[in-house]
């Protein structure tokens, strides 16, 4: 597909500033990104870029990695119909089981951020004054005893291929931090719609305790419009348990507030609620990691891949074949 | 590495020069395409923030949403971009009950009306104050005559836009 300049377009400061975009979708990701690293000329742009690939970005002399916050988090869906899982007690010990700087450092290889709850710590969404859960394996420990968890019961932790190094992650830090048996349940590929559907229809009796998932937001401002309303609204996609009187209440007040920054305070009040209710396993907010050729100059968006405001050096090889 | 809000600012006018070549296998690259080659009326920032893009400006009359659309604003065909066209584009929306992938939420209230009292000033009327329609404009493309004309959301090869806008 080819993209050519509008170069009538109203916003002349911002762009187009490039002449024409070529996307190569059709290209293997592992060869994309072999080329931008070690070619010029074949290919500029490579987005998803796995954390474990960005060293051989950094080590590049041809490309250069771009970091961005894209408004993306990772969180344990908890299954709250689930036995001994609407008990809150639980859900905060298994806040409390995880190491969290580990997670980031060992899994995303620090390109994630921590996070209290699931608005973004830097989307304009999260409440001053809620810290992430720290790791507290001896108070995680106490409440899932206190909350009565039988002795021998494995949580069912289910995963899809995506996020699997995440649920490993994660199950061995319940494991060390509770002392609990933990049964990993992997969704396969071919497995996956059948299971988006199993969820989003809402077939009981889900078979997890809980679930690693992605999620991500298209603007900052107000997360709960595609973040926590996914997950725990009456109307949610994701939601795995009854809808919370509270938060129905802060979600209907929310629809209805055209005052951008009274809308604002409402989405703090529901992410603070969420974190209070320890309503998931709250993880990190993943970056978006792009390979980036030396001679481009690219401006990263939270929320897209936006290319107006990128343009090419004149080292670009595309200006140099047109000398 | 560089940190996305390191770069270059929006600012400076120039003349498109270069190809880039890119390789998106993001599961929304098709959106992302969108974006970078519709009109909606919003668009987002660097950061991710709600900013103007065809629309000017907006305001709320209890449970109308005034909107002043940009002037000046032309299509890839030359078509200028008016309210009529917003109005044209809300008009596709509102026939499916489910156009966008990512999902319901993105709607329209299916009682919502859009009328133009002038070629730059379109109203809403909802059946009461959508806090969120903002941010709904995100996923509001406005595309030229030509395009419902000639494609549309899928209506030529599919018959359908549900899913599809």
């Amino acid at each position: 597909m080819v993209l050519e300049a509008n170069t009538d377009h109203w916003n002349r400061e911002r762009g187009p500033r490039l002449e024409r975009v070529v996307y190569r979708n059709d290209i293997p990701h592992a060869e994309a990104l072999d080329k931008v690293c070690n070619t010029e000329g074949e290919i500029d742009l490579v987005s998803e870029v796995s954390p474990e690939e960005a060293q051989k970005v950094e080590d590049s002399r041809y490309a250069h990695l771009v970091s961005i916050d894209a408004l993306r988090v990772v969180s344990g869906l908890i299954n709250r119909n689930a036995g001994f899982m609407d008990d809150v007690r639980v859900r905060k010990a298994l806040n409390l089981a995880v190491d969290r700087d580990r997670m980031i450092n060992e899994v995303f290889k620090g390109y994630a951020h921590p996070v209290a709850a699931m608005a973004p710590p830097y989307s304009g969404g999260a409440p001053e004054g809620v810290e992430p859960y720290p790791h507290d394996p001896a108070e995680a420990g106490r409440l899932l005893s206190e909350a009565g968890w039988p002795e021998g019961r494995a949580l069912r932790l289910a995963t899809t291929s995506d996020v699997e190094a995440v649920a490993r992650r994660m199950a061995g830090d319940f494991r060390d931090s509770l002392g609990i048996e933990v049964e990993i349940v992997e969704i396969p590929d071919e497995d996956l719609i059948p299971a988006q559907k199993a969820l989003v229809e809402k077939n009981l009796p889900l078979p997890f305790d809980v679930l690693a998932h992605a999620w991500f937001d298209l603007a900052a401002g107000y997360p709960p419009a595609v973040i926590h309303r996914e997950y725990f609204h009456s109307a949610g996609a994701f939601r795995a348990g009854p809808p919370l009187e509270e938060f129905e209440e802060l979600m209907g007040r929310s629809v209805v507030e055209t005052d951008g920054q009274k809308l604002g305070e409402l989405g703090k009040q529901i992410d603070r609620l969420v974190h209070d209710e320890a309503l998931n396993v709250f993880l990190c907010c993943p970056m978006a990691l792009v390979a980036v050729n030396n001679e481009v100059k690219f401006t990263g968006h939270a929320a897209t891949l936006e290319l107006a405001e990128t343009e090419v050096g004149e080292g670009h090889w595309s200006r140099r074949n047109n000398d | 590495m560089v940190q996305a809000s390191q770069c270059a600012p929006e600012g400076g006018a120039r003349t498109p020069v270069g190809t880039v070549t890119v390789v998106d296998p993001h599961p929304l690259n098709w959106l992302y395409i969108t974006w970078n080659t519709m009109e909606e009326p919003v668009r987002t920032d660097e950061r991710g923030n709600i900013v103007g893009a065809a629309m000017e400006d907006s305001h709320w009359e209890d449970a109308t949403l005034v909107v002043k659309v940009r002037e000046g604003v032309r299509f890839q065909d030359g078509e200028l971009l008016t309210a009529h066209s917003i109005k044209r584009a809300f008009d596709e929306v509102q026939k499916w009950k489910a156009p966008h992938p990512p999902g319901t939420y993105l709607n329209f209230h299916p009682d919502t009306r859009a009328h133009c009292p002038d070629d730059y000033t379109i109203r809403f009327d909802f059946p009461e104050p959508d806090g969120l329609a903002l941010a709904k404009f995100r996923g509001f493309h406005i595309p030229s005559t030509r395009f419902w004309e000639e494609e549309g959301f899928g209506y030529r090869k599919l018959g359908t836009g549900e899913g599809h806008w």
